[in-house]
């Protein structure tokens, strides 16, 4: 039986036919835009690098009201112009929405769209962190890494084991340091026996050499783990609990806080174990920029992602560089599992989504762009957020949470294939 | 000193075959591991193998080989892994207990237990298997609905009877195929029970109930469940907002948000697998758990371990309990649990671990019965057969000589064993065994009164 019929799927937009004549007018101009804009621009021998991209976004943004002066004036398409059309998108989209749902949660209730908000962002911050791996390991190898979901999921099995078997009453901390240590060392092994061969010429096809060997890996560490540990859910206690406080003290309306909850404002609740999660990930965020800035490793990382050949003739080796970026890598995305192991039931098989997410991701943020995988993280943990707080029908509201990134995913790819920060093809 | 980028070819080649060495190492441990986690798992007694049995007669090897039992269950994600390995570790408990006391036919019995992931998919391919390269003469198991529904198509094509354990979808045995026997209950009559404890909570209990929060997963077991229970409640005059989710959801931050805004009186979980798990946990993590509102958590939460494990804040949850509760276990279901105990360290057995006991008991006797493996037998000993079991004595009144038409019910109610005992009981302590919550309702079976939160 297909959704629609269901009898409790009874959720829908008051006015829908406004909501689809905006998405057919973005549809529409968007695609005439990004068509009809790079020929004009390339008839007159102008830049067109950004002309597919920026077209589409102003068509889509006023249709033939901007594409018109747009063809005949053909200015310079920058990132400011395709920022204030994007802008203008995004608030079409949403008064489209609000008029065509009036009684919908994210448009009548404001406490509603602050505490998505919250969340999508605090999700979004711990995505960023998982990405950041596996942008770190393209950034400088080359590789997109496979097997990144299962080193998240190992970092979560350590933390598990060793706060709760192992070492039971253990503080989180030797947990996290443990699920540092193991992933790290799993990805330098790993690295120095299977992907060293790439940064010294010796493999013919590398690209390919890559996925099988990344992949390899993911299956090992997947059934080895299903082995080791047994495929029944686990789940770490939550790291600290929050005292009973309340600010005021006598109303609390500014921050309260539960030993799994804290609340600010009255409006926007966090979940304990989300909150500390989020709260690592940033800490670790600010240690590894301070580490690729204000380090000489760290600058030796950057410089090899830039350049190979220059920075080996600086001195920098690297071979090693290779090493420590693909342990390194695996390590954040060790810590993003050790740090989510309190929200979710863990399994072997718990990397699997979020390995495909951080692939969405990182095209979203651009291949090999820090910044650009944090920002990608918030922007789909956001976009998740909205579209299960938003989507009218709550029968589907949840069930859509994969196609989220994926819709991303294909959006970027058409329109903007490098991503928002990445280098040019 | 700027490292060399070019080594010579000596030592190229010697990293060459270092390299190939590795990955072959590697590729070798990957196979095994991923062969071990993909190949069917054989258990039970085989025929033993003598130099004088190879020059016996082919029909006395026959007559002395094992039969073969398939076994379904999820034993890896995205399926409910706690309900698989209940399965398997209550079938094997019963396999041995046959193979010690009372083999079928005088030959040993042996389980060949296949992984389906929860994927209907896998479980086709996996049944498939079992019948054209394994050769098994029966089929028990499947916790999963989907699973059920796709692989009793497999079953009616090859003519092998299957006995489901665990898989509740209406539509399994209403279409009437010779092969298909359910020791499990109906999804309907389990979601008109639910209602009626709503109901009760309601009317009798004086629990104020006018909205009711449903979070169902997107398969063959949720959607119908959501759609009966959604349907009787509003006869109550009791509304509903459901919210469905794929099978193997982690994240439920949006939807809770979105459940609290509805302001539910009762929370209804009809989600399997981890599902079961993390929604009321992060529910609770938000305010709005079953120390919040009453909500009835989904069945895999009978799994007591798992549930405080991965549920802490799990308690006062409300648990629908099919099969008999402890205190009216017979001979056969002390005997089990005492071995279950034993075997799996668990306090309490989930009631389809009963079920899955009961499946592999039932169909060794159908074979003793039938007084032959053939498939076609079986089922004939199984539509007549009176089996003592854990859960009570087991019949399937509804058969090729008493169909549903001639006995004015629906079709639903075709091979399906009629009596599974349904009752609620509540964790009303943190960490307790669900062999020792309180059984709550129907009144007949009350072990004391529930405790209702946020009223």
């Amino acid at each position: 039986m297909a959704c629609g019929s269901l009898p409790f799927a009874r959720n829908r937009m008051e006015h829908a036919a406004i909501f689809g004549w905006a998405l057919l007018w973005f549809a529409f101009w968007g695609v005439v835009g990004g068509v009809i804009t790079p020929q004009i621009y390339a008839r007159k021998d102008l830049e067109i690098s950004q002309a597919s991209f920026g077209g589409a976004v102003i068509g889509a943004a006023l249709g033939p009201f901007s594409l018109l002066p747009l063809w005949i004036a053909t200015p310079k398409i920058d990132n400011r112009m395709i920022g204030v059309a994007g802008a203008l998108v995004v608030g079409i989209f949403i008064t489209a929405f609000a008029l065509a749902d009036p009684d919908n949660l994210c448009v009548a209730n404001g406490e509603f769209v602050i505490s998505q908000l919250a969340n999508g962002i605090v999700i979004g911050i711990i995505y960023g962190l998982m990405a950041l791996g596996l942008t770190l390991i393209f950034s400088i190898l080359g590789v997109v890494s496979f097997a990144h979901g299962e080193f998240y999921m190992i970092g979560g099995m350590v933390t598990y084991f060793m706060t709760a078997e192992w070492l039971p009453g253990a503080p989180p901390i030797v947990g996290i340091l443990a699920s540092c240590v193991v992933t790290f060392s799993i990805g330098y092994i790993f690295e120095r026996i299977f992907l060293r061969p790439l940064g010294s010429g010796q493999i013919e096809r590398p690209g390919e050499y890559a996925i099988l060997v990344t992949f390899g890996l993911a299956f090992f560490l997947q059934y080895f783990t299903q082995a080791l540990a047994s495929a029944n859910p686990v789940k770490a206690q939550r790291f600290f609990p929050f005292p009973r406080t309340e600010i005021p003290l006598d109303s609390g309306s500014l921050l309260r806080t539960t030993p799994g909850n804290i609340t600010i404002l009255d409006t926007i609740s966090i979940p304990n174990p989300r909150f500390t999660a989020a709260l690592l990930a940033l800490i670790m965020l600010a240690a590894l920029l301070w580490f690729l800035y204000h380090t000489w490793t760290g600058k030796a990382l950057r410089a090899v992602s830039q350049d190979r050949q220059a920075a080996a003739v600086a001195g920098i080796n690297p071979n090693s560089m290779n090493t420590l970026a693909f342990s390194l890598g695996a390590m954040l995305a060790g810590l993003s599992g050790a740090s989510l192991v309190q929200v979710f039931s863990w399994l072997p098989q718990v990397g699997i989504p979020a390995a495909a997410r951080s692939f969405v991701i990182i095209v979203l943020g651009g291949m090999g762009s820090l910044p650009g995988a944090f920002l990608g993280g918030l922007v789909v943990g956001i976009v998740e957020a909205a579209g299960t707080g938003c989507v009218p029908d709550a029968t589907r509201a949840a069930a859509y949470i994969p196609a989220y990134g994926m819709v991303i995913l294909t959006l970027v790819l058409l329109l903007k294939p490098t991503g928002l920060f990445g280098r040019e093809l | 000193m700027i490292p060399s980028l070019f080594p010579s070819k000596r030592r190229l080649q010697q990293r060459r075959a270092q390299k190939f060495w590795a990955v072959a190492a590697l590729a070798l441990l990957t196979l095994i591991f991923a062969a071990c986690a993909s190949q069917p798992e054989t258990v039970g007694e085989s025929a033993p193998a003598t130099e004088s049995q190879s020059t016996a007669a082919p029909a006395a090897e026959e007559a002395m080989a094992p039969i073969k039992i398939g076994v379904l269950a999820p034993l890896s994600a995205p399926g409910a892994v706690v309900g698989g390995e209940t399965l398997r570790a209550a079938m094997l408990i019963a396999a041995d207990e046959i193979n010690a006391q009372d083999r079928p036919l005088g030959r040993p019995l042996e389980l060949i237990i296949v992984d389906t992931e929860g994927l209907p998919e896998r479980g086709t391919a996996a049944m498939e298997r079992l019948i054209n390269q394994d050769g098994v003469v029966a089929i028990a198991g499947s916790f999963h609905s989907s699973v059920g529904v796709a692989t009793k198509e497999v079953a009616h094509d090859n003519g092998i009877p299957i006995v489901f354990v665990e898989t509740w979808n209406d539509t399994i045995t209403s279409v009437q195929y010779p092969e298909v026997f359910r020791l499990a209950p109906l999804n309907s009559e389990v979601a008109a029970e639910d209602v009626k404890f709503i109901q009760w909570l309601r009317d009798k209990a004086g629990v104020s109930i006018e909205k009711v929060v449903i979070l169902t997963e997107n398969t063959d077991y949720g959607i119908p469940a959501a759609e009966e229970t959604t349907r009787l409640l509003e006869e109550l005059s009791i509304g509903t907002v459901t919210f469905s989710v794929d099978i193997g959801t982690q994240d439920f931050a949006g939807i809770i948000e979105r459940v609290k805004a509805e302001n539910p009186d009762m929370i209804v979980i009809l989600a399997t697998g981890e599902a079961g798990y993390d929604f009321p946990q992060q529910a609770a993590d938000a305010g709005i758990g079953p120390q919040d509102v009453p909500t009835l958590c989904n069945h895999v939460s009978l799994e007591s371990d798992a549930f405080w494990r991965n549920v802490p804040d799990g308690n006062f949850c409300f648990v629908r309990r099919i099969g008999p509760p402890p205190q009216l276990y017979n001979d056969v279901a002390i005997n089990f649990l005492t071995e279950y105990q034993a075997r799996t360290g668990k306090e309490a057995a989930e009631s389809f671990a009963l079920a899955a006991y009961d499946s592999i008991r039932l169909i060794a006797q159908a074979i003793s019965e039938a007084g032959s493996t053939d498939p076609t037998e079986i089922i004939n000993a199984l539509e007549n057969i009176t089996h003592e079991g854990s859960l009570g004595t087991i019949t399937f009144p509804i058969n090729q000589n008493n169909t549903p038409e001639q006995a004015g019910l629906d079709p639903k109610w075709w091979h399906q064993f009629p009596d599974p005992i349904i009752t609620v009981v509540q964790y009303q302590e943190a960490g307790q065994d669900s062999i020792n919550a309180i059984s709550v309702y129907p009144a007949s079976y009350q072990t004391g009164d529930p405790v209702i939160v946020g009223q």
